[in-house]
């Protein structure tokens, strides 16, 4: 039994008091922890992406798992049971990559109360690896509200203007969504006797599915967050600091993503099959929706909020276009959207921190020559618009062109799907030529992103072009993981 | 053979009675009374365990008094936030007169012992009388307005109940001629008729004024906000507990009563399901509303008595079913953790009382920075009110809310969760208000050491059972065979 997964939960909650500390002892003493504590953890992460990737577990099946009995009961327990395949590890590793670069962008961005927003930002992060390693729906839930803790936090002490309203509008939303999904765990228990993901995956009768399908769908719905349980999204980006937007939508939205993989087709497959175009349909709508209500804003960080919602309506899209088709493409293309989403919107959401902080505004209109007064950050923020676009080199590009392949095979209707990217390409560019093209305001000077900034961007960046060429340590760990789930709703 | 719950009792007895005496004597040390009855209430509990390790019944108990699990975990939980108020009144109560007021909160302890043990009726009554009437008197005994307006109003309903009770005793020996539980249920059962199901429905509302069930709540709010918070603590963490001993003991053994004969509609089950839905959302969505804290917690305290209830359901409508077993581990387990955390809530707030002089949700802004261990244990017991794991509040909703799902009453764990989920909207407001609003100043006021340490053994507690919840199981389930009697 390996402790790879416990570590990889418990190291951070366990610098979640160290950094306090360290943070208390001097400002530079807790950034140089944070950072190498965020680097232990992105080390462990990478070991867990390599293992599944070097022997990618087989259909149903998990790697690196651990199991403890944590609570017993007449004839019910609840297991302490982690394990990955290749739905997690992408999702393992890009946590802890995003973790480390949030610890680096933090340091300029946050100035007040930093102990207790680095350690809080630990226990977000260990409580995340807890949701993508449980393989126990209860151990799963506990993982999943200790995320909204933080995150509220977050939002209402180091936000913006707005924030108390936009953290109690996130809290409500996400913890009404999770209490009913936990309604739906219930009731698969007291049909099934099993809490344990890999034992019910497949086993629970049709008939008791389709209660639970919809509770647990309602939960992940708010996460992902899927048109029209989305309205807490827009107020919570806007409102959180930069660096938890890029946490915010790099990770927390990967929940719901994973969630309807893993739990809504995972263990309701059947009952998910016979409703999967309203799914479907449901997953379109929010990439329409996401990407023309991004035209719309004048706010910089608004406009990349709402192409969050578009992209992960890819996620859904495709990950349903392949119960219809059978076309693996779909599910793999979900898998491989929600890590290059994490990472294209993750810097531009840094981005706009960074503008904010050295323009004094995020609002488009007023945002004038970027290019001649922060060359710099505009050409970091040309080339994250193009990964956000879906352009080569980068391999946002190929996870759309998988989904969109696979919706077609599963209708010819859901072609118009082609005009998602098509539009938010619109959009990022209309955006580039007002900021970036436009003649500056005169007497403006230069005020741009220091060497060492650029830098940390490129590690956003560069693994996308590295994955296009080299998508397949994502792609064939997901294989069986998109044949098990294809399987088991035939 | 070892008698260490008659040795509790006795030391009760005898503390209950010396402290008083100590007004008679000069002493400088002016928390002394405090200091023997804490001392006093550790010692009961060491007891109280050893008893529920190895069980034994004093002969001179006869018939009165059962010395189960059951009432072992009811006992530790009264008496241990008993003690938490003896320890928070150490900086409350420096005043002369405080030998009587520990000698009334002694009086309690030992009330609230004998009822988690009683089975018989009339031990039962005596009990729950020792219990109720220095309550009435510690209600009022600030003598400013409020706290006598409490104090007569509580004194009122108290006596209405008491009667109420007793007019159940009463049919129920007229109806058995017996007082001891367990005769009574059989009489009552084996020979069902009209009366049986109106002495039935007179104990659920006497015992209900105490256990805070809608609509014999009314008082609840008044009485909370006027009485001494530190008193206000006990009432709702300790003494409406004994209410819940007192249903159990009598009530549950009631189950397969129907309260109109032999319709099915009106089942004890579905008496207390329909209870709980009620209690429940009147309790949230009512403290939604309010602008005074002791207020606002009362109305929580309220809806927790009806997740208290819901446990109740499937053991009413099926003893000796799988769910019933869940639901009453996870009642008894609601027992021990609201115990905890709605006792350490009131002392946070009757803390803000003393040293703001405030106790409007205006004082709450920006708490973070005047009082941090004040505010971080609101924080904590709000969120493990509203049973956000991995808090304690979160394992025993789990259990709950599983019985009912599992005992063919999904609708009411439909009907309680989204309370939770309601119930959050006040929860994380104030939170809000404590670390996000900004307060009129953010000078630091002084968090006495004896409330930090019963915030940190509270807070210990919550997180500890959240994470390690096997041990609570354990001892809560240990205790549900005790019901059949």
């Amino acid at each position: 039994m390996s402790i790879v997964l416990s570590l990889l939960i418990f190291v951070p909650f366990l610098a979640s008091p160290l950094v306090y500390l360290a943070f208390r002892a001097g400002k530079n003493t807790g950034i140089y922890a944070s950072a190498a504590l965020a680097a232990v953890v992105l080390v462990l992460a990478t070991y867990v992406f390599w293992a599944v990737y070097s022997s990618p577990p087989p259909q149903g099946q998990y790697l690196l798992t651990e199991r403890a009995s944590w609570v017993n009961f007449a004839f019910f327990g609840i297991d302490y049971y982690l394990g990955v395949d290749g739905l997690s590890s992408p999702l393992i590793f890009v946590t802890a990559l995003l973790t480390l670069l949030v610890v680096y962008g933090s340091r300029k961005l946050i100035d007040h109360n930093e102990p207790e927003y680095y350690a809080l930002l630990f226990l977000f992060e260990g409580a995340i690896m807890g949701v993508f390693s449980s393989l126990n729906l209860i151990l799963f839930y506990v993982f999943w509200e200790i995320v909204l803790i933080p995150m509220f936090f977050f939002i209402g002490i180091w936000g913006g203007p707005r924030r108390k309203y936009a953290a109690m509008k996130f809290i409500l939303f996400t913890f009404a969504g999770s209490t009913i999904m936990l309604l739906g765990f219930l009731y698969v228990y007291a049909g099934v006797q099993s809490f344990d993901i890999p034992d019910l995956a497949g086993h629970i009768p049709v008939s008791l599915q389709y209660l639970p399908l919809l509770a647990s769908s309602i939960g992940f719905a708010v996460k992902l967050p899927l048109v029209p349980f989305h309205t807490w999204l827009p107020d919570a980006h806007v409102e959180a600091p930069s660096p938890i937007s890029v946490l915010l939508a790099g990770v927390l939205l990967k929940m719901g993503g994973y969630g309807f993989l893993r739990i809504s087709i995972g263990l309701f497959p059947n009952a998910s099959a016979q409703y999967a175009w309203v799914f479907l349909a449901l997953g379109l709508f929010s990439m329409f929706y996401g990407a023309i209500s991004a035209i719309l804003q004048r706010d910089l960080k608004k406009m990349v909020a709402f192409t969050s919602i578009n992209h992960m309506g890819f996620v859904l899209f495709g990950a349903y276009a392949t119960l219809i088709s059978g076309n693996l493409l779909g599910i793999q293309g979900a898998i491989f959207q929600m890590f290059t989403h994490a990472l294209a919107i993750g810097a531009l959401f840094m981005l706009t921190g960074y503008v904010q902080h050295q323009a004094g505004t995020r609002e488009i209109p007023l945002l004038k020559g970027l290019g001649t007064t922060m060359p710099r950050t505009a050409t970091v923020l040309v080339l994250a618009s193009a990964a956000a676009m879906g352009l080569p080199p980068f391999s946002s590009f190929l996870a759309e062109f998988m989904v969109i392949v696979a919706g077609i095979s599963a209708s010819i209707v859901t072609a118009v799907s082609i005009l998602v990217p098509v539009i938010t390409a619109g959009y990022f560019l209309w955006m580039i030529k007002r900021t970036v093209l436009s003649p500056p305001e005169p007497g403006s000077g230069v005020h741009d992103m220091t060497l060492s900034d650029v830098g940390a961007f490129a590690v956003y960046l560069i693994p996308l072009v590295l994955l296009l060429v080299a998508s397949y340590v994502i792609l064939n760990p997901a294989l069986p993981v998109a044949e098990f789930l294809r399987g088991v709703a035939a | 053979m070892s008698d260490y719950l008659a040795a509790s009792i006795v030391l009760l007895a005898g503390t209950s009675l010396a402290l008083p005496l100590l007004q008679l004597v000069k002493v400088k040390e002016r928390n002394l009374p405090g200091y023997l009855l804490a001392v006093a209430l550790a010692i009961a509990m060491a007891l109280v365990s050893l008893n529920t390790l190895s069980p034994s019944v004093s002969p001179w108990f006869g018939s009165l008094l059962a010395s189960d699990q059951l009432g072992g975990v009811f006992a530790l939980v009264t008496l241990g936030v008993t003690l938490m108020v003896t320890v928070a009144s150490f900086e409350t109560r420096k005043r002369l007169s405080n030998s009587v007021y520990y000698g009334l909160l002694s009086f309690t302890a030992l009330g609230m012992l004998l009822l988690s043990y009683s089975q018989d009726l009339l031990m039962l009554f005596v009990a729950w009388e020792l219990m109720s009437l220095p309550t009435y008197v510690l209600a009022g005994f600030d003598k400013t307005e409020t706290s006598n307006e409490a104090s007569v109003k509580y004194a009122v309903i108290g006596a209405m109940s008491s009667a109420i009770i007793l007019y159940a005793i009463s049919l129920a020996y007229g109806l058995t001629g017996s007082t001891q539980i367990s005769t009574v249920v059989e009489g009552f059962v084996s020979n069902q008729n009209a009366l049986t199901g109106v002495a039935a429905l007179l104990f659920v509302a006497g015992f209900g004024f105490k256990m805070s069930i809608v609509p014999f709540h009314m008082w609840i709010p008044d009485v909370y906000e006027g009485a001494p918070p530190t008193i206000s603590a006990l009432l709702a963490a300790a003494t409406k507990k004994a209410g819940f001993i007192a249903a159990i003991r009598v009530l549950l053994a009631l189950t397969t009563l129907f309260v109109i004969t032999h319709n099915p509609l009106f089942t004890m089950a579905n008496v207390f399901a329909v209870l709980a839905l009620i209690t429940m959302t009147v309790g949230n969505v009512a403290a939604l509303t309010q602008r005074s804290m002791t207020r606002l917690l009362a109305y929580s305290s309220i809806a927790q008595a009806g997740y208290i209830l819901v446990g109740f359901v499937p053991f009413a409508s099926n003893p000796a079913s799988l769910a019933a077993s869940i639901g009453m581990t996870g009642a008894i387990m609601q027992v021990v953790n609201h115990a905890i955390m709605k006792g350490a809530a009131f002392l946070a707030a009757a803390l803000v009382l003393t040293q703001l002089k405030r106790g409007d949700l205006g004082a709450y802004d920006g708490l973070a920075k005047r009082m941090p261990v004040t505010a971080f244990t609101l924080a904590v017991c709000f969120l493990a009110l509203a049973g956000v794991p991995p808090l304690n509040g979160f394992w025993s909703k789990l259990f709950l809310f599983l019985s009912v799902v599992y005992g063919q009453y999904g609708w009411l764990a439909v009907a309680g969760i989204l309370n939770s989920a309601f119930s959050l909207g006040y929860y994380a407001w104030l939170v809000k208000r404590m670390y996000m609003d900004e307060g009129e100043s953010t000078e630091r006021v002084k968090e006495p050491t004896w409330f930090v340490i019963v915030f940190a053994v509270a807070v210990g507690l919550i997180i500890g059972i959240g994470i390690f919840p096997q041990q609570l199981i354990n001892f809560a389930s240990g205790a549900v065979p005790n019901i059949f009697g």
